[in-house]
């Protein structure tokens, strides 16, 4: 079960605008897979192409051995919560979670409903209508009226980017405990590299219609391949290396205050236990930030400073 | 709104006097004269007018050609409204002030057209007879079909137009989740795009039915003395027969109708959403 969900060389397009150029990705089973990415990285696009949205220009959809390519969504079983939630508003909660299954004609309705609406914690708003109900309880009933038809697929639009932080955390950890709990293969699109970090099992990096980068967060998160990846991963100062390719430093390695270079203080802030400083200098503008027990530089101060070689990253490509 | 309520009053008061004074008033009149005879107040004039094996005709073509007018534009102002919606924002626009047009061309205008193209020499007969499947040229202008093809195209932006809007607020992923949910074309449109825009349907429906049951200029000219609707049966009256007391009960007839097809249809919308 290698390729469970298998995506090959599909191009997908708007009218004449290329989205997605040729990408190949395989999903395996039980899965936890972001899908990351800039906004028109063609990220939204492909799972819209996973779920039968949107018809590839070429290239195929493979979902459990099946080829999809051309099969309706009505009849891929894969399972879509909306950014939106997209819930029926002339539809009670129950009906909600119940829209699927009764078009199935499933046995035993009542209680499959109620099961799982407990799955997300929500029993007793069965009766109430969505409109009634908080952002984060519409994307709970979202998730179990998907959850219910028992998907292969379980596809996620910006699961977290409508709740406020505290909620975040708390879907966080629900779609977690729901995924350890079903072994359900999920993949979800978000613009927020702290979001797939946390999340994902193996993180797929978008950038203009390709693939960049996969691997997994830890990966990902130190060995960047290219300017781009690293740009994502919060690597602030990038520069060309000697023997081609380039170098990246997190603006935690930034050395202030003694080195070789010299710079001019732009900007300062205060983040709790460590400060922000911007700085310009001979490479260009440099983040860095360092713990607030140092020395504080002021705006408009010289400061010397260093990019310790052994504390950057390599990537093979600068851009 | 207003500190003091006599200002709200005296702002609206010139224009409660000018629709009092100039418009309720001269329809009570007209209308009143349908219940007056000789002898007193009565009804007699609308058992009278129902008597007519002729009226009765009249009223009941009038009553199915704006049912199917406005059930016909529902079927077909559904598939537009749909694509139009669908369309990407720029083209959008643009096909909906195609749409929108024809309501800027006079009607009297656009029922020319149709005698044109519906007559013994026109278009439609040409090409019938041309790929052979009459032989000679068909009667279509002066029939049903002809008042019943003038007030579809008529009134059709109408119930597009209500449609459209009603679709721009249906959740915007409403369609795409139910499709994922399993749900055929047939499924979506019965279960989730038919509820939530009952509100438009009710709006278009009761706009073009109100509209093809009061229309003059339509059939009369592409209907003429042989398919007389109640209106042109109204106009009639006054002209050829001086008979003020049929016209005013078809006026209260109209009234009646289009009175009772907005509270029918909004009926029908609120009774199955409390389901």
């Amino acid at each position: 079960m290698s390729d469970y969900v298998s995506l090959k060389d599909l191009t997908l397009a708007y009218d004449k605008t290329v989205a997605v150029d040729r990408l190949n990705l395989d999903i395996h089973k039980g899965e936890l897979i972001a899908l990351l990415g800039p906004s028109g990285c063609g990220k939204t696009t492909t799972m819209r192409a996973i779920a039968g949205l949107l018809t590839p220009r070429s290239g195929t959809v493979h979902i459990d051995g099946r080829d999809v390519t051309r099969m309706p969504p009505s009849r891929r079983e894969v399972g879509l919560v909306f950014q939106s939630y997209a819930l029926f508003p002339h539809l009670s909660v129950f009906e909600n979670v119940a829209f699927g299954l009764r078009l199935r004609r499933e046995p035993d309705l009542k209680t499959k409903v109620m099961d799982g609406l407990a799955t997300v914690g929500l029993t007793e708003f069965a009766d109430r209508q969505p409109a009634d109900l908080s952002g984060g309880q519409q994307q709970r009933v979202s998730l179990a009226r998907s959850l219910v038809m028992h998907p292969k697929v379980l596809l996620l639009d910006e699961p977290l980017s409508n709740l406020d932080a505290r909620l975040r955390l708390e879907m966080r950890t629900e779609l977690q405990r729901v995924q350890r709990e079903t072994g359900i293969t999920m993949v979800f699109v978000t613009h927020d590299q702290a979001e797939a970090l946390a999340l994902a099992d193996r993180i797929v990096l978008m950038r203009n219609g390709a693939i960049e980068q996969i691997g997994s967060a830890e990966e990902i998160y130190n060995a960047p391949v290219s300017g781009f990846a690293a740009d994502f991963m919060g690597f602030e100062t990038i520069l060309p290396g000697e023997t081609g390719g380039g170098l990246a430093w997190r603006p935690g390695a930034v050395v202030l205050g003694h080195g070789p270079h010299q710079g001019e203080i732009r900007g300062a802030s205060f983040a709790g236990e460590r400060r922000e400083y911007v700085l310009e200098s001979a490479f260009g503008t440099i983040k860095a930030d360092v713990p607030v027990s140092e020395t504080r530089f002021e705006i408009g101060q010289q400061v010397a400073f260093d990019l310790p070689r052994e504390s950057a990253v390599e990537l093979a490509r600068i851009d | 709104m207003f500190e003091n309520r006599a200002i709200g009053l005296a702002l609206v008061l010139p224009a409660a006097i000018f629709a009092a004074a100039l418009f309720l008033l001269p329809v009570g009149i007209l209308l009143s004269e349908a219940f007056q005879t000789e002898s007193g107040w009565s009804v007699s004039a609308y058992g009278e007018f129902f008597a007519s094996p002729r009226n009765q005709t009249v009223f009941f073509r009038t009553l199915k050609l704006a049912s199917l007018v406005a059930g016909v534009s529902a079927v077909i102002g559904y598939a537009a409204a749909f694509a139009i919606v669908n369309l990407p924002a720029s083209s959008r626009g643009r096909m909906f002030g195609l749409v929108t047009l024809p309501l800027m061309i006079s009607p009297v205008a656009r029922t020319y057209a149709w005698l044109v193209i519906l007559g013994r020499t026109g278009f439609v007969n040409k090409i019938l007879v041309d790929l052979g499947i009459t032989e000679t040229p068909i009667r279509i202008l002066f029939t049903e079909t002809a008042v019943f093809i003038g007030l579809l195209q008529l009134f059709l932006p109408l119930m597009i137009i209500s449609l459209v809007s009603a679709m721009e607020n249906m959740p915007r992923d409403a369609v795409p989740a139910a499709r994922i949910l399993g749900a055929n074309w047939l499924q979506v449109f019965v279960r989730v795009i038919l509820p939530l825009t009952r509100e438009g349907l009710v709006i278009g429906g009761t706009l073009v039915f109100t509209g093809s049951m009061t229309a003059y200029i339509t059939p009369a000219i592409l209907g003429g003395s042989k398919v007389l609707m109640l209106e042109t049966l109204l106009y009639q009256r006054v002209t050829v027969a001086n008979d003020f007391v049929s016209a005013s009960v078809i006026a209260m007839i109209l009234i009646v109708m289009s009175f009772s097809a907005n509270l029918l249809l909004k009926r029908l919308a609120t009774a199955r959403k409390s389901r």
